[in-house]
């Protein structure tokens, strides 16, 4: 039920409701890239799209699709899969809108999992983790039986997407 | 010596009327203007020591004429003539360097009131 | 109160009394006898210290105070400003400016004025006998936020147009001292429904017996109360006399995107009028055009901002410069008035400056050598906006040396810009050569306008902006720069072209001509293909191959043809979609993405386009 609030709408639609039960920043919003069960803070997802086509740039190195147009926004969309060095590319459900260096990237997943409160899970350290470079990883955590990895946006986002001036 | 003054106004009924008030009560009308082009030009020649205008004229309105005449002489007064529902405008000539002003219908004791105050 | 809130108006505010006191201390530099100046930058200056005491900025205010005592002297006096004062009220400029800033941003204690705060009380004890006004710094600094005396006036009963009458009383109040934070707002005042009540507060030297007589010289006035007025009034706001109201640039920003977006979604709209051939759909749709366009209009007319509001800074600057390099300039500033989109004037600025900087420190020569040379020894430069057509020109022009050909040439051929064998140096080549970095046009390096840098810069920013620049130099008498402008950024008229599946945008600004691609007019011009079009050879870039697009080409192509200052380009395409008005917006390039693009933007189907830059292709 919540996943199904979560999908297509705005984020204050997302936050309306959450805001009953606590919160919202003590939130993780779980996903899936492949056979990976991924993270990020609620606090850093704008909202979930549904997945749309992306205008390629010209040059830009393959984990980036290209532009899209989020209600007259343009935001890059990044392939989770090719980021995170997981094969071909996602076979997409869902599009995550994460806030990262003052801009907006969207990451394409193959689907949304969960929101979950921080207290619910068990974050463990980084562990050796099967083909996946400990470096794009911030944390390992646990809820309810599953293992997912809090994904550092920072190492994945930073030496793609340049910080320089927009044109 | 009595004081001089310079009437704007496009309706010579209205020039007229201020003109006897005044002459009633002792000044000196040394011209008249129907317009602010006229207006400034005349005050440029008889540099008056009152000057009563109108807001709206033709060819160059009253605040437009205030702000040629102060840019000729800094002390420059000039009484402003008004009708109700024109607030704006007399806030704008107030700001332009209007010293003062009237609103029409005219009362003779408030506008000697408001000359005795520009002229003070 | 939170103050917080008014720091930025203050800022934008300051910076116009700034730029007015440093445009008239020029002025007084010019007539140093004559004292007509004065009275403005008495003005300036007392404004922002009545608004620094508001906001709490002790600092500032007692600066600003500092510089009010010593030109009170010269309204009083009739004696001539002498170099040094100027010298020292222009210090004053640049310390208040450094100040506001630091202070807007809670670091005022890292600038430090303390030597020019005792030159101030010198020059001004100098003046006149008596002793600066210490006593004042310090119920400044106790009191910083509630300036003055807080004033309440009731009209009469029967006053007519009591919002007049009010606006009477504070004029009369304005010219004893600095008049803050009028109740109720002036609009309030101004409306219909004002009572006659209201209450400011006054920072003058005026005795309270004094300031009733004036207020009471407005006529109608009922009661008056006025105190010491420690006590910071509700609401204490801004005296606001001005009739404009201040918008905070990203607000129109966000209002030109969402106009932009209505922009996308009437042309789908449109479309879809269209494709249903509904008569009643199609009627309320032009009318929803028709609006939409007037919206645009609206919003882009209150983006433009006179140049001036840059402008205004550079006769300082090139006085500055010009004392400091020992040359004599006449600077003449010409179409003030000419506005530009703001967020194209706030990318001029930069450029200008190292423009102007360039045509002090290498354009005009020293005295003796143009007294040599026969020319006067006051060089001239002369920074004009003009309109043209539906672009706007700025144009920096000096009477000076001219560029050095023969170096120019040099550096070109050990760049490899031209082979060995060209001896011809042309503008075009003048401005490649000139426009990559690294390349210097002074003789010597001095410390005004550094290594190379300069044109460079000017060059990119123009390119990023759509623009483009022009360079006229002839050897003895002068250079000029042009810089050719779209008046807005915002929405600009394109062509859409087709290369494989993907479509891009190119303004019109640059397209000179569409021909079609004659395969039997095409030879080679050295490394690259070239169209025989009417007499020349015009040097052909396949989109196709910059952009990596596999496949085969249509058989039939149009050549864009794109024109920069004199050099011509062809660019081939697989297909023309027509011309469009497009928003342009910006995106941020991952890395790695090809420098030809100049932004993005939507397609009335929603799709977004980049746009190709035309620069990148010349």
């Amino acid at each position: 039920m919540i996943l199904g609030c979560l999908l297509t709408q705005p984020r204050w639609l997302i936050f309306a409701s959450f805001n009953k039960m606590d919160d919202f920043s003590g939130r993780l919003l779980l996903f899936r890239i492949g056979d990976l069960a991924c993270a990020a803070p609620a606090t850093t997802v704008r909202e979930i799209l549904p997945p749309q086509r992306a205008t390629r740039i010209p040059g830009a190195p393959p984990p980036v699709e290209g532009l899209i147009n989020v209600r007259g926004e343009l935001v890059t969309l990044v392939d989770g899969a090719r980021l995170l060095g997981r094969g071909p590319g996602v076979d997409g459900g869902a599009l995550v809108l994460l806030e990262w260096a003052a801009t907006t990237v969207a990451l394409a997943a193959d689907e949304v999992l969960d929101l979950v409160p921080l207290g619910s899970v068990e974050l463990e350290a980084r562990e050796e983790l099967v083909g996946i470079d400990p470096g794009v990883v911030q944390a390992v955590g646990r809820h309810a039986g599953r293992s997912f990895v809090v994904l550092a946006l920072d190492a994945l986002l930073g030496p793609l997407l340049t910080v320089q001036e927009d044109v | 010596m009595s004081h001089t003054v310079l009437v704007c106004d496009d309706a010579i009924f209205m020039r007229t009327m201020i003109s006897d008030i005044l002459t009633q009560a002792g000044f000196e009308i040394v011209g008249e203007a129907e317009t602010g082009l006229q207006a400034v030009e005349k005050y440029k020649q008889v540099k008056p020591d009152l000057v009563t205008m109108d807001i709206v004229m033709p060819d160059m309105g009253g605040i437009d004429a205030v702000r040629e005449i102060i840019k000729f002489d800094g002390t420059a007064r000039i009484l402003m003539c008004s009708a109700m529902g024109q607030q704006a405008l007399v806030v704008e000539a107030i700001q332009a360097g209007a010293k003062d002003f009237v609103v029409k219908p005219f009362q003779p004791s408030r506008v000697l009131e408001a000359v005795q105050r520009v002229l003070g | 109160m939170d103050l917080s809130q008014y720091a930025e108006l203050f800022r934008t505010e300051t910076r116009d009394h700034l730029l007015t006191f440093n445009r008239l201390l020029l002025e007084w530099e010019q007539h140093p006898d004559q004292p007509e100046p004065v009275a403005g930058i008495f003005r300036a200056v007392h404004t922002i210290k009545g608004m620094a005491a508001t906001m709490g900025y002790a600092r500032v205010a007692d600066l600003a105070h500092r510089a009010e005592t010593l030109l009170d002297r010269f309204r009083q006096g009739h004696r001539a400003v002498t170099d040094e004062e100027l010298e020292l009220l222009f210090r004053t400029a640049d310390a208040l400016e450094a100040l506001v800033e630091a202070s807007v941003g809670g670091r005022d204690a890292a600038v430090d004025v303390e030597l020019l705060l005792g030159a101030l009380d010198d020059a001004a004890g100098a003046h006149a006998a008596e002793p600066t006004a210490r006593p004042r710094r310090i119920s400044f600094v106790a009191a910083p936020v509630g300036v003055g005396r807080r004033i309440e006036v009731i009209l009469r009963t029967d006053s007519p147009l009591k919002g007049a009458r009010a606006a009477l009383v504070l004029q009369r109040m304005a010219a004893l001292g600095t008049v803050l934070a009028v109740e109720p707002a002036p609009a309030a005042i101004e409306s219909d429904a004002f009572d006659g009540r209201f209450a400011f507060r006054l920072d003058a030297t005026a005795d309270a017996a004094t300031i009733e007589r004036e207020i009471r010289s407005a006529g109608d006035v009922d009661r008056i109360g006025i105190d010491a007025g420690d006590a910071v009034a509700e609401g204490d706001r801004d005296a606001g006399r001005t009739r404009h109201l201040r918008v905070d640039l990203r607000r129109l920003d966000t209002l030109m995107n969402v106009v932009g977006e209505l922009v996308t979604a009437r042309g789908r709209l449109e479309h879809l009028a269209a494709a249903r051939g509904d008569a009643a759909l199609a009627e309320d749709v032009a009318t929803l055009s028709a609006l939409t366009q007037r919206i645009q209009t609206e919003i882009l007319q209150a983006r433009m901002t006179p140049v001036w509001q840059v402008f205004d800074r550079f006769p300082r600057l090139v006085r500055d410069l010009s004392r400091q390099l020992n040359k004599q300039v006449a600077f003449k500033v010409e179409g003030k008035e000419i506005e530009l989109d703001r967020a194209v004037l706030d990318e001029i600025g930069d450029p200008l400056v190292h423009l102007l900087r360039n045509a002090v420190d290498h354009g005009i020569e020293p005295p003796e050598e143009r007294a040599a040379a026969g020319k006067p020894a006051a060089g001239q430069i002369v920074l004009a906006a003009l309109r043209d057509r539906g672009a706007v020109t700025i144009v920096v022009s000096d009477d000076g040396r001219g560029l050095d050909r023969a170096k120019i040439l040099a550096e070109a051929k050990a760049r490899g810009v031209v082979d060995g064998s060209t001896d011809e140096v042309t503008d075009d080549l003048v401005l490649r050569v000139l426009g990559r970095s690294g390349f210097s046009t002074a003789g010597q390096v001095s410390q005004v306008s550094g290594r190379g840098v300069g044109v460079d810069v000017v060059l990119t920013r123009m390119r990023e902006l759509g623009g483009s620049v022009e360079i006229k130099s002839t050897p003895g008498v002068g250079t000029t720069f042009t810089l050719r402008l779209p008046p807005t950024l915002a929405i600009v008229p394109a062509l859409l072209a087709r290369v494989g599946h993907e479509r891009y945008a190119l303004p019109l600004t640059h397209v000179a001509e569409t021909v079609e691609l004659d395969a039997g007019r095409v030879t080679r011009l050295e490394t690259r293909d070239a169209l025989l079009l009417r007499d020349e050879l015009l040097p052909l870039v396949h989109l196709r191959d910059v952009l990596q697009i596999e496949g085969e080409p249509p058989r039939r192509r149009p050549v864009v043809v794109l024109q920069l200052g004199d050099r011509r380009t062809g660019l081939v395409i697989d297909r023309m979609e027509g011309q469009r008005e497009i928003v342009v917006k910006s995106f941020r390039p991952p890395r790695g993405t090809l420098p030809i693009f100049s932004g993005a933007t939507v397609l009335g189907d929603g799709d977004p386009v980049l746009i190709l830059d035309a620069g990148g292709f010349a």
